[in-house]
């Protein structure tokens, strides 16, 4: 029984990293750009829909289809403006993206202090626990696993089945490719910077229920993505679902056997250990990261 | 200008085309040098009459100008971006502290065994994160910095989570020196890297470090001693922040808003620059310290918008600004006075051996998953002979390129060269054996001039003097002598063909393989080619041309003609017969016409 | 250097260094001016926020002061920099104070972690550093000489819980605490504690910041089925640890964490989970100390909201500094600590005593518990606003 509930633990918890990670797994597969301000937008979204919320009392699932409309206007003029000129830039792109996407990290991190101050902050909604059998399942980390798990499945059938989601799939296997087959690259960037926008602050709404959220935890929240994104393979996303789930049972495992000092560090390990071991991450789609710079 | 149309600047920029020195200029350059030794060295000294304060605030600029400098070495010269170097400056700080706490060693030589620890640490560590590129070891370097912090929270000895605190001594003097010798040593580091061959090597891994093997550059040797160094001045600067506070913890030592701040500094003053650094640092330290004062809640943020601005508009930070007028430019390397003379180095290093094929492929296959590229192809080399490899685009002709360089591992099947198998031996050492190789698209080091191009090739190994006569030689043999201090990249395709084949001829090899060496050309520019291509059989180089449109340019050169169709070889022959072969009209020539 | 001794003549600049030095020599010439008392305040960063309480308690502190006539005569004078939460900008912030400022008294900065990092300069200056932010026991250990702390220290945090626990038939305790120099003193005194009261602790581990997941450390507890859990916790692990404990279905009959609950914001983060935690507290407005019934007032109508234990802390760091400097009529560090460490001054979070090498443990520590939204003082019992609430249910 408790190797069950710390199994379900982990299934949740996995799901609740697949949605923080497919946004940025999105925009590093189309763009190969890593989007290092990814959790400065999860954080932001939590924050402000912790101040929708006591504000106005209103249930703040209503803030989702906004949130994600408003953030896919934001992310096309951001990525119009500041890493369309970069990814365009040739040899330097990506270490000029990454300098952008830091600095705008410090924008948006610095910004949300400002507006809505350094303290954590969560919402009380979805806590509802379920007992079955035995089994401890919470509301929230069902929805946002569910939606997770929703968002993935999702995206496989977009980029798999429909012809502007292969339209996407084909400009982040080969640019020069899908140009010349009369693929608007710019357009597409532009959209897949959009969506990863809108998945990051609409998995911060939601995040806001799991978790307590503050303008520092960004970094965190960008790193985990990050470590998911990377274990799965980059651009790859079964891989990436596949990743979740196993950090989410490694840190319920770890976390209960070692205690907290140790699941702490089991993200960062995990990168690290991957990295060096198995570079092209546990997918198949993922691109090796040895491959040459050109 | 529309938004589409913007351009981003390059952000390492080369030196630019400096016209020669006469006597005066190098003497006012002199002047310069002296004045600005002279500035330096006052500024330096001058907080050693002010209050406790300024040489407080005078301590941590040179902080944060010592941690930049580091930060420089590996991820400006070396392109390596660091989310991580924090990681050193605690783990100086910790040496420091324990060595202080726990025996009678003074602070300062606790300091110098801190750093000599961390470049010990840092060999380790460089040697495993460097197998990362890009933005995995940006990244994995932050999580190593993460799971130090919390290992240092777990370990009682040094303290634990509450801390280490040292003996409270008052000495801001010694430690001011103590921080001003650091930065000097993060300087020289820094001037080292910006003039020396070794600091070339380490830009031709940064520009392109697949190309950089090719040339014969131990890349991962240079990385790994390029990040050791570049943990060596963070070390003594944790060490010396540490005695200075009396007080270390977790949080502090590993602080990653210290690795933001060099970040920041580093590219505003301009990533990859001797003075960069320090400018950096210095302008917003101590603007920032006024500014701040006004704005103080947007600070960080205002960091950001700064990094966003400078990336956007000028990549190359104040130094690329001022490089735009002539000032604090980079020297081209090495590069004498005026071109030197370009006779061909007497000694080649290269002693014949006794084996007349120079090259031996045998039996070599190479599956990229299920597809086969080369299946089972067998060909040899000898002396001085000009080979040339035909086949349309797919057949295998870069897969057989890059096998014999090193870049790709056969599947089965082996590679000799002078009678040796090359199993074991990386791209760059076979370069450095003799085997030079083209690319199908030129790769140029695009922060570098020309002569630089060349210089890194036949720097490889050889003393500085006996490397330029081999680079001038080099350049003059392909007539690119006219425009050596010209940025690489602005160089016509024809001409940047010519010098990629100069950078082949400074190895000295024993053999070259060009990879579509004269496609897209036009007549005159093949017609240059040609002409280096006849040079190679005096000097007794043999040559593999691999071919896959202009084959008239290159069949009466060609000793023997090899054509291959999708990785196998289907004739071998002298040209004439070998295009006269119905095989070949059929599965090659054929399409064509 | 003024502008005038750049560009005066000889005679000018000898005047000048006259008037220099018998201003350094004479502090009597000085004795028009207000006595000035530096600090740093994070008035940015992560800490800004209990930091304000900080900063208005030190500035009503100094207010009220000024309204009774001063100290010696002389006005006094707040001198302050924004340390932005960062320990190193606070020890170059103190440099300046002492050695260009040349404040005459200096409290300490806020939150334990910047005053680990500020303490050393008292020493090293052998400056009396009053510390009302740092609650941390570390600072206050042997070859400290110049730092007093002025709040209680955290080893005393959640004292009550165990006995008030134990009297109501609880038997045995399960132990968290944060890896923070603080919490982590905290969590090994409640631990001694448990021992010495012959309750077995059943589960005890540290845990690190930021850290999404407390499922599984939830879940050992659970486990482990204690009839007390104490968390040493700041805000965010004390919503995140009372949310796990919920979600893997486990109310124990005791749940106490340290920092956190006394946060406004910390009902309306966990909703009905809140209710019932128990939380320590080193200040309470229905205390009966001198002064406290003013401090409110005042703070309430200077600042428009309800002052904290933050406030109370500095507001007496105030109170202490003055009664030592009223006693010996002087500024002269070595006089007002000497005078500091041998006698107690009545302040509104309680008396003042300092302990061996400053330590504050002889403050008073109170808990607090919250009930159906309000918090009310349950603890000790003599003060006690009401009877605890038990069992914590948990939804």
């Amino acid at each position: 029984m408790l190797l069950l509930q710390l199994v379900i633990n982990g299934i949740l918890l996995g799901g609740m990293y697949l949605l923080l990670a497919q946004g940025l797994n999105l925009v590093f597969g189309v763009m190969g750009v890593v989007n290092l301000a990814h959790g400065a937008i999860i954080t932001l979204a939590g924050l402000f829909t912790f101040w929708f919320a006591t504000t106005t009392h209103q249930n703040p699932l209503l803030l989702l289809p906004v949130v994600f409309a408003v953030m896919l206007a934001v992310g096309v003029v951001l990525q119009r403006v500041l890493i369309e000129p970069v990814v365009s830039a040739g040899r330097r792109a990506e270490l000029l993206s990454l300098m952008v996407t830091f600095g705008l990290s410090y924008v948006l991190v610095e910004s949300g202090l400002n507006l809505f101050g350094s303290q954590y902050v969560s919402l009380p909604d979805l806590q509802t626990t379920w007992s079955i059998g035995g089994l401890a399942i919470n509301e929230a980390l069902v929805a946002s696993g569910v939606l997770g798990a929703a968002i993935s499945g999702v995206l496989h059938i977009w980029l798999r089945r429909t012809a502007s989601g292969k339209a996407l799939m084909a400009t982040s296997q080969n640019q020069i490719g899908a140009l010349s087959c009369g693929i608007d690259v710019r357009r597409m960037r532009a959209i897949a910077f959009a969506i990863g926008a809108a998945l990051a602050a609409a998995s911060g709404v939601l995040l806001i229920l799991v978790i307590p959220l503050a303008a520092p935890t960004a970094d965190t929240l960008t790193i985990l993505a990050f470590v998911i994104v990377a274990l799965g393979g980059l651009g790859d996303y079964q891989g990436a679902a596949l990743a979740a789930l196993l950090l989410g049972l490694v840190q319920s495992f770890v976390g209960y056997y070692l205690g907290g000092d140790a699941e702490y560090v089991v993200p960062y390990l995990l990168l690290i250990v991957f990295m060096i071991l198995r570079p092209q991450g546990l997918g198949k789609a993922g691109r090796p990261i040895w491959s040459d710079k050109r | 200008m529309s938004l589409e149309e913007r351009h981003i600047d390059t952000v390492f920029q080369p030196p630019l085309a400096a016209a020669q020195e006469n006597a005066t200029a190098r003497r006012r350059r002199a002047l310069a040098t002296t004045a600005t030794a002279i500035v330096v060295a006052l500024a330096l000294a001058a907080p050693l009459f002010t209050s406790g304060y300024l040489l407080q605030l005078a301590t941590d600029v040179l902080t944060s100008i010592a941690l930049a400098y580091s930060w420089n070495l590996i991820s400006g010269y070396t392109g390596y971006l660091s989310f991580g170097q924090v990681a050193f400056f605690g783990i100086g700080a910790y040496a420091t502290a324990v060595l202080v706490v726990h025996t009678p060693i003074p602070w300062y030589v606790a300091i110098v065994l801190a750093a000599l620890l961390s470049v010990i640490c840092a060999t380790a560590l460089g040697t495993v994160m460097l197998r990362l590129r890009g933005i995995m070891f940006a990244l994995g370097m932050l999580g190593l910095a993460r799971i130090l912090g919390v290992l240092a929270q777990n370990i009682p000895f040094i303290g634990g989570a509450v801390g280490l605190t040292l003996p409270a001594q008052l000495t801001p003097i010694p430690v001011y020196l103590a921080m001003a010798a650091a930065t000097l040593v993060g300087f020289g580091l820094n001037l080292f890297f910006s003039r020396s061959q070794w600091g070339l090597a380490a830009m031709g891994v940064r520009d392109d470090e697949g190309a950089a093997a090719a040339l014969g550059v131990p890349t991962v040797r240079v990385k790994v001693v390029s990040f050791v160094l570049s943990a060596l001045v963070p070390a003594a600067v944790g060490g010396i922040v540490a005695w200075n506070r009396s007080f270390l913890d977790p949080p502090s030592a590993f602080d990653p808003t210290l690795d933001l701040q060099v970040v920041v500094f580093t590219l505003f003053g301009g990533i990859g620059t001797l003075w960069g650094p320090a400018l950096g640092g210095l302008v917003l330290m101590l603007v920032g310290e006024e500014l701040w004062a006004y704005v103080p809640d947007l600070q960080l943020a205002l960091y950001g918008l700064l990094v966003i601005a400078v990336v956007l508009t000028f990549p190359g930070g104040i130094v690329g600004v001022a490089n735009r007028f002539g000032w604090l430019r980079r020297r081209p390397i090495l590069a004498p006075a005026a071109f030197p003379a370009a006779e061909r180095p007497a000694a080649s290093t290269r002693t014949a051996a006794g084996s007349d094929a120079v090259l031996e492929v045998r039996d070599l296959t190479v599956r990229f998953g299920g597809v086969v590229a080369l299946d089972r192809i067998s060909l040899t080399v000898r002396r001085g002979e000009t080979v040339s490899i035909i086949g349309a685009n797919g057949a295998g002709k870069t897969t057989l390129f890059n096998a014999i360089t090193g870049f790709v591992p056969p599947t089965e099947g082996a590679v000799l060269f002078e009678g040796a198998a090359l199993a074991p031996i990386s791209a760059f050492e076979r370069a450095r054996l003799g085997i030079a190789r083209t690319f199908q698209i030129p790769r140029l080091m695009d922060s570098m001039t020309v002569w630089e191009n060349v210089l890194l090739a036949a720097g490889n190994g050889r003393r500085a003097a006996h490397a330029v006569d081999q680079a001038a030689w080099a350049l003059a043999t392909v007539g690119l002598e006219a425009m050596w201090l010209e940025p690489a990249e602005s160089l016509t395709p024809g001409r940047q063909r010519r010098l990629e084949l100069a950078r082949a001829l400074a190895l000295d090899p024993t053999l070259i393989l060009l990879d579509e060496v004269m496609a897209g050309m036009t007549r005159d520019e093949q017609e240059e080619i040609r002409a280096v291509l006849r040079r190679l059989k005096e000097f007794g180089i043999a040559a593999v041309a691999g071919v896959e449109h202009v084959i008239a340019a290159i069949a009466d050169l060609s000793d023997r003609m090899i054509v291959l169709d999708q990785g196998r070889k289907i004739a071998e022959g002298p040209p004439e017969a070998v295009l006269r072969d119905p095989a070949v009209i059929h599965s090659y020539l054929g399409e064509l016409q | 250097m003024g502008e005038g001794t750049l560009s005066g003549d000889k005679c000018g600049r000898w005047a000048a260094l006259v008037v220099a030095l018998s201003l350094l020599a004479a502090p009597a010439a000085q004795a028009e001016g207000p006595i000035v008392i530096g600090a740093s305040a994070s008035l940015t960063g992560a800490l800004a926020v209990d930091a304000a309480y900080h900063l208005h308690g030190l500035e009503l502190g100094i207010a009220e002061a000024n309204a009774h006539g001063g100290w010696l005569g002389r006005q006094l004078e707040l001198k302050y920099y924004d340390d932005k939460s960062d320990p190193g900008t606070a020890v170059r912030l103190y440099t300046r104070l002492i050695t260009e400022d040349k404040v005459d008294l200096t409290i300490g900065p806020y939150s334990s972690g910047v005053t680990q990092a500020v303490a050393p300069l008292a020493n090293k200056y052998q400056r009396l550093l009053i510390d009302p932010g740092a609650s941390l026991p570390d600072i206050f250990v042997e070859g400290n000489l110049w730092n007093i702390q002025g709040i209680a220290t955290s080893t005393g945090y959640l004292e009550g819980m165990l006995p008030l626990a134990q009297s109501h038939g609880a038997h045995n305790v399960a132990i968290l605490a944060l890896q923070s120099a603080y919490s982590l003193a905290c969590g090994k005194a409640r631990q001694a504690q448990a021992e010495k009261l012959g309750m077995p602790v059943v589960y005890n581990t540290t845990y690190a910041l930021p850290q999404p997941d407390f499922s599984s450390i939830a879940l050992a507890v659970k486990n482990a089925n204690p009839d007390v859990v104490v968390a040493c916790s700041y805000y965010p692990d004390a919503v995140g640890l009372a949310q796990a404990l919920q979600r893997v279905g486990f109310a124990p009959k005791f749940l106490a964490e340290t920092i956190g609950p006394a946060e406004a914001q910390f009902t309306s983060a966990l909703g009905p989970i809140a209710n019932r935690i128990i939380s320590n507290t080193t200040w309470w407005a229905s205390l009966k100390t001198p002064g406290n019934a003013e401090f409110i007032a005042a703070y309430k109508a200077k600042y428009h909201e309800d002052p904290d234990y933050h406030a109370a802390a500095t507001y007496s760091a105030i109170e202490v500094l003055g009664a030592a400097v009223a006693a010996t009529k002087s500024l002269d560090q070595t006089k007002l600590r000497d005078w500091l460490m041998e006698h107690p001054v009545e302040t509104v979070q309680g008396t003042f005593k300092a302990g061996p090498y400053g330590i504050g443990t002889q403050f008073k520590q109170y808990m607090f518990q919250i009930q159906d939204g309000g918090r009310k003082l349950v603890w000790p019992v003599a003060l006690a606003e009401g009877q605890p609430q038990i069992p914590y249910l948990g939804h």
